[in-house]
Formats: C-alpha cells, structure tokens, sequence
C-alpha cells in the first residue's frame, strides 16, 4: 500500500464518545445485547450481510447490498465517520444499523438490517442508533429515508418524523428528520435497553461474533419452507 | 335433513406467502383436502368459497369460477361466499346445507384470503371496510380498536387483566411452535411482554387496553374440507367425523346500539343452537377452536359459549384448564393469535384443525381422546356469528 | 343545530343511531327524527396507535358516547385523559380526509 497516497484517500474522522452497550428483553424473554462494531469486526459482519444481497422482499437486495459497500467502505477507510451497532443474541449477530456524521449537528442515518424476523429487533436496533446520535453525540438532528414500506411506516409515523426540503445521501425518497425534540418526546415508548450489561453477557457478545449458516440467514427472512407431513 | 360428514380436510402453511397468488392459496388448500379423501366414482357437486375481500386485497373477482377451473371441478356449481371474518364459517355452513338437503352427495368448501398483498396500514384499512360507512369508519375506527373499546368495558365488569389476556397470547403462540400450519411459532414469555418494566416497547399499544400480542397477525392462507353424505362416509377409512349441529345469529352492525356492549349476543346465540342441533352441551365437549383475533375474545367467548360462567373465563386460563392437557383445552391449534388469521380462511381451518384432532392426526397438538369438538368464527365485530359442533361417530 | 340525525320509533319509543329502516325493537316504519343533547357521558374508549392507511398520526381516541337524551354514538375524544363515565359536549368538525375529501364527524370535548 502507498501509505502516502493512501493519506490523500482516507478521509478525515471527527471524534466520536463510544455508545455504552445495553441489553434489551426481547418479547421470548430472550436477551439481546447492543453494542458499537468496530472496524475489525467489519468482515465478520460481512458474512451475514451477503447472503440478504439477494432476497428481494421488502428490498433486503437494495439494503444489503447498500450496507454491504458502506460497511467496506468504513473498513477500507473510504467511508466518513460512520458508525455501526450491532445486536447479539448468546452471540450471535441479529441485525446492524449504521449512521455517519454529517457535521457536528447533524447526523445521516444510513441502514437497518435485521437477519432476524418478528422480534421487532429492526425497530430496537434504529431506536438505538438514533439513541447514540442524541444522547451521546449530541447531534441536534439525524436526516432519515426509507427504502422499504416497513421501514416507511415504522420510523415516519412512530417518531412524527418532519420532512426536510433536499436530498438524503441515499438519493432515493424523500428526506425526513428526527429532531432532539422528537427524540426525547417518543424515547420511552420506543427506546429499551439497560446498562451496564451483566458481564456474562457482555463476555459472550465480545467473545464472538457468530454468524449462522447463509441458508439460515435466509430461511430467517423468507421464512423456512415448510415441510409438512401428515 | 340428512346427516353432513367431513371425510378430507387440508390446509395450506398460513404466513406471509409472497411467492403465491390467491388463486395458488385456494388451489392448494382444495387439493389438500381432495388429497385427503379417496372418493372413488362420486365426483364434487358443488364448491363455496370463503373470501372476504379478493376485490380489495387482490383486484380479483368471481374467484370461485377461477377456483373449480383450476381444480378441473367443471362443471361444479360454485360460488364465492362473503361474510366478513366469518367468510369461512358462512361458506361451511352452505356446504353443510347443501348436503343435508339432498341437493348435493359430495362439496368442497375452501376458505382462502391473501391479504398482505397490501401493506399493513392498507390491510387495516381494508378490514375496517365492514365498521359502519358513516358512523364508525370515518372516524378511523378499526377492528383492533372496536375490540380495544370492548376490552375496556370487559375488564372493568368482569376482573380480566392484562395478565390474563398475555396468558392466552403465550398459551396459544406456545401451541402455535408445534402446528407447522401456523403462522407465528415463536415463544413468547410474560417477561418479554408484560412484566419486564419496557415491555411495552416489545408489544406496543394496538389499541388501548390491547397490544401488540393481544392481536393476531394479518395473514396469507388456506383450508378446505370435503363435505360428504353418510352413504358415502361410511365407505371411507377414516374416522367418521359428523358436523353435528351448526348455528348463526347475528347482532348490531354498530357497536354503540348494542343495549349491553360487553354481551356478545350473537355468539351466545348461534352457540345454543349448534349444541341443541348437535344435541350436545358445552360439557360434552373435548377440544374448541375459539375465535381469538383478538385474546380478550378468546375470554369472552369461551364464557359466552357456554363453557365457563360469566366472569370465570379468564380464571379457567389462570388455572390452565384451557391447555393442551387441561379440562378443556382451547385452540391448540395455536388459534388466530399463532396459526394466523387469513379471514375468509378461518372458518374453515378451525374445522379442519377439529377434524383432525377428532381423527387423531393432530400431531404434537393431539388432545387426546377427544370425541366432540366445537368451533366458533366471529365475524365483523360479533355481529355475524357461527358455531359448530363436530363429533367422531366410532 | 346537532349535525347527525337520530331516529325515534313512534311506534316503541326506541331511540336509534344509525338510520335503519325498520325499528329494531318493533320492527314499525315511522320514526320522529330527533337530535342528540349537547352533553353525554363516554361509555368506553380506546386509544388507537395503529390506525389505517391515510391518516399518519398515532394516538387517536375514539369512543362511544350515550348523550343525555339517549342516542348512542361514536366519535373522536379531544380529551387529554379520557375516563369511563367522563361528562362530554357535542362538537362538529373535521375527523378524516379520504381521497383528498374532508369528511365531518362527532367531535366530542370535555362538557
Ligand atoms: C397488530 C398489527 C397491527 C401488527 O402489525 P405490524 O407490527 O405492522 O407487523 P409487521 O407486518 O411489521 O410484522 C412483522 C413480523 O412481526 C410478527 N407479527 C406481526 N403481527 C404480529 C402479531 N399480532 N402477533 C405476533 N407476531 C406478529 C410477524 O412475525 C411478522 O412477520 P411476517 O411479516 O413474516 O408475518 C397487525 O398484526 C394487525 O393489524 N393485526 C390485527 C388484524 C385484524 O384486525 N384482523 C381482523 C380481525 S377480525
Ligand atoms: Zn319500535
């Protein structure tokens, strides 16, 4: 690698407090804890993102392979200031979500992607990266886009979201934004998790990453099919 | 009136089915339950077809003539039979009418919806079509909140709490993991959804006092049954499976009229008159698939019905009489909550879930030994009600 | 001037609403049209989070009101915290926009 090209080509990166990890009871009483990825764990959380590349519902293709580049992207140091939390269950990965930083003001909200389906583990995890973007990057507001009807129907009508004249990153539908005002008005309806998390549970989250089999991740999502004998 | 028997019955895995249109749900299920019954020389004579809203949900109609084309039943008579949520119930009914009047040997009755060709909030919308037009829809009435404003009252009068009615969620999505037909097989604990201090996140508020786990899913799906009459049954091998009795009533279309709002006449009704028909009582029964969209109605109807007083409902799920094991177990099948609740199929999977619980065939869900069964589809809300008793004839 | 119409039998006395064509009670044909008093009491209510297609807003309260002359309706509670048995008055406005058309209802306020 030329080191001093490669200073040309890496971008800047602002300053960012770590988001404390927290732990969240899931509805099967199941635990997942939340927790901030770094750079190293990028190719692990690789192998669970390819496989959604190619499912069509609900635009999973369009996310994957989205997250896919930005998650490279932030990797190879080609992508700024972005950060990505993770969810874990006994280990293993349930979903990410990314964000990157605009300015100090102002935060873009980038992907959610859930491997794991009827938990509601998409909408914990968005919860807590707009969590971070307030509460501990003091960011005043996070511009926001859908790409899937879900998504559409969750985030604009759960957070009263405001549309925003111009254009999101992502250069699809309209950009919306959750102020630090809407934030603070619905957190406690759509913000869980508690800290610290029990040890235990941290060990196992840190310990390893774990990813299912490809064929899992999309039975996850499209749902096994059936074999019924009677 | 001739005796009516269910001599095949098939159902179609009930989830979100992207992969198949509403004409592959309704073909699917009528092979099942043709696929069920060996008939030999007797050919199908006749076919209802329970749909709600194929107009709404898919831009299809007259899906009962495109039904018996794709089965090769021509030239079966054949109709779409439209009643709301009970859409499956009404078109059983016919079918058991058909064959008791002499009209017809040999009917298949099919139950089939496809609802989430449309997003949630356009499902939500589709189903509130049958509230009122101007007394109840406009003002963005739905059917989760007609049943929230009826739980309200029904807990306040008779004691049920919001425990009692996570009981009955938990109940049936735990025998919902072992019915492979049903939509939701997850686990659910009273931790995750009730009691745990942000658990209300996990299961939101639906409609004040019912959350998210108080409600069945918006489902794809299909079930059918093969209606025959008792010179044919008996030439079968399987167990001989007798629709006993049937019965229907109906209520106020607006729920604001009815004198009491917490009765719920029409299902105390057309249960009195499929036990009378049958000539059973609510104690001869063994195992019941219980209308619960919504789990307060799995409370109130299993009262209504005639099974538990007035007010003990609830106190029977506390106790667990109503699980799998218990005095009177109560959809374990998994009910709308888990199996999933395609309307116009519901009616008929209820049946075809008694069925195969009175012949035995219920897999990990079997209650055993059970003789008599007793079924109950709701439609709109309570206003159009149907009960039926189902008996094995050793 | 009340803005729905409430139907009373000659014939019976039952009050009714909405419009059917035939007593309820009696199953006559004649009805006194009458209006609902200004004031009722809710009778129950439910708060709605999820509502359908159209209307992007959570939180609405709808409820059954019985107004003190009898008729029994349903419309939207503007009220902060709604009660069983809560007194209520009668107002009129706009409860929903359909295909780009307002549509008017019951609006109900705290009497
Ligand atoms: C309660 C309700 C609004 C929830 O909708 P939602 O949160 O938007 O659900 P989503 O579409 O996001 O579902 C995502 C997953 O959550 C789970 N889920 C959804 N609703 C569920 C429910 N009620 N219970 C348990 N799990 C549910 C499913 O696993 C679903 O996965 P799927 O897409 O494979 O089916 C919806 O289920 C509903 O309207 N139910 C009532 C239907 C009704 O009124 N029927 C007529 C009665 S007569
Ligand atoms: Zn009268």
């Amino acid at each position: 690698m030329d080191l001093e090209v490669e200073a040309y080509l890496r971008p800047p990166e602002m300053d960012m407090p770590p988001y404390p990890p927290k732990v969240i009871t899931l509805a099967t009483g199941g635990k997942m804890v939340v927790r901030q990825a770094t750079r190293e764990d990028v190719p692990t959380i690789l192998q669970a993102v390819k496989p959604t590349i190619e499912i069509e519902r609900d635009f999973y293709d369009i996310v994957g392979v989205r997250v896919y580049a930005e998650l490279l992207g932030w990797y190879r140091h080609r992508m700024r200031d972005m950060f990505c939390l993770i969810g874990q269950i006994d280990g293993y990965l349930v979903g990410q979500v990314n964000t990157r930083a605009y300015s100090e003001k102002l935060d873009i909200s980038l992907h959610t992607l859930a491997i794991e389906r009827g938990l509601r583990i998409g909408a914990h995890l968005f919860a807590a990266k707009m969590e971070y973007s307030f509460e501990y990057l003091g960011r005043e507001e996070v511009l926001i886009t859908a790409e899937s009807p879900i998504g559409f129907r969750r985030w604009m009508i759960e957070y009263e979201l405001e549309l925003r004249e111009g254009q999101h990153e992502l250069g699809g539908a309209a950009p919306y934004a959750l102020t630090r005002e809407l934030y603070y008005k619905h957190k406690d309806r759509l913000v869980a998790g508690e800290r610290p998390v029990p040890d235990k549970l941290m060990e196992v989250a840190e310990r390893e990453i774990k990813v299912v089999s490809e064929q899992d991740i999309v039975e996850k999502i499209l749902g096994a099919k059936r074999r019924i004998k009677r | 009136m001739r005796p009516v028997f269910v001599a095949g019955a098939g159902m179609i895995p009930f989830e979100r089915q992207d992969e198949n249109t509403l004409g592959d749900i309704l073909a699917g299920a009528g092979l099942a339950a043709l696929d069920d019954v060996d008939l030999g020389k007797h050919e199908v004579g006749a076919v209802y077809l329970g749909n709600m809203a194929s107009g709404l949900f898919n831009h299809q109609v007259s899906v009962a003539s495109a039904l018996v084309d794709r089965l090769a039943l021509i030239p079966a008579a054949a109709e779409r039979i439209e009643n709301g949520p009970a859409s499956g119930g009404s078109a059983v009914k016919n079918g058991v009418l058909a064959v008791a009047s002499g009209y017809y040997d040999v009917v298949l009755v099919v139950g089939g919806e496809k609802m989430r060709d449309v997003i949630g909030p356009k499902a939500t919308d589709i189903v509130a079509a049958m509230t009122h037009p101007h007394a109840e829809y406009i003002y963005g009435l739905t059917l989760p909140a007609m049943a929230g404003m009826f739980t309200r009252l029904y807990m306040e009068k008779y004691g049920v709490t919001r425990e009692h009615l996570a009981m009955v969620a938990i109940k049936n999505q735990e025998n919902g993991i072992t019915n492979p037909y049903a939509h939701i097989q997850m686990k659910i604990t009273m931790e995750g959804i009730l009691e745990h201090p942000q658990s209300h996140i996990n299961s939101p508020i639906i409609a004040d006092p019912l959350h998210l786990y108080d409600c069945c899913p918006v489902s794809d799906g299909g079930a059918a049954v093969v209606l025959v009459s008792e010179e044919i049954a008996k030439t079968l091998k399987k167990p001989m499976v007798q629709i006993a009795g049937f019965g229907q009533a109906t209520d106020t279309h607006t729920l604001a009229e009815r004198e009491d709002p917490t009765e719920l006449k029409a299902v105390r009704l057309a249960a009195v008159q499929a036990f009378s028909r049958a000539g059973l009582k609510p104690k001869d029964i063994d195992v019941a698939e219980l209308h619960d969209a919504f789990t307060i109605l799995e409370i109130a109807e299993s009262e209504q019905a005639g099974f538990f007083k007035m007010g003990e409902g609830a106190k029977a799920v506390e106790r667990g009489d109503t699980r799998i094991g218990g005095k009177l177990p109560i959809n374990p099948s998994g009910g709308l909550k888990a199996r999933g609740h395609p309307v116009g199929a519901t009616g008929v999977a209820q049946i075809v879930d008694l069925v195969w619980q009175l012949r035995g065939e219920a897999g990990e869900n079997q209650v055993e030994g059970a003789k008599n069964g007793f079924s109950l589809n709701f439609g709109g809300f309570g206003n159009n009600v149907l009960a039926f008793v189902l008996r094995r004839i050793s | 001037m009340s803005n729905i119409t409430a139907y009373k039998c000659k014939s019976c006395g039952l009050i009714m609403y909405p419009y059917h064509d035939r007593c309820l009670n009696c199953k006559k044909r004649e009805f006194e049209e009458i209006e609902p008093s200004n004031n009722g009491k809710l009778l129950t209510f439910t708060i709605i989070e999820q509502l359908p297609w159209g209307m992007d807003e959570r939180g609405r309260i709808l409820g059954v009101v019985e107004f003190d002359n009898g008729v029994k309706a349903l419309g939207l509670i503007d009220v902060e915290q709604p009660k069983l048995e809560m007194k209520l008055k009668r107002g009129w406005g706009t409860v929903r926009e359909i295909g780009g058309v307002k549509v008017k209802g019951l609006i109900f306020e705290k009497a």
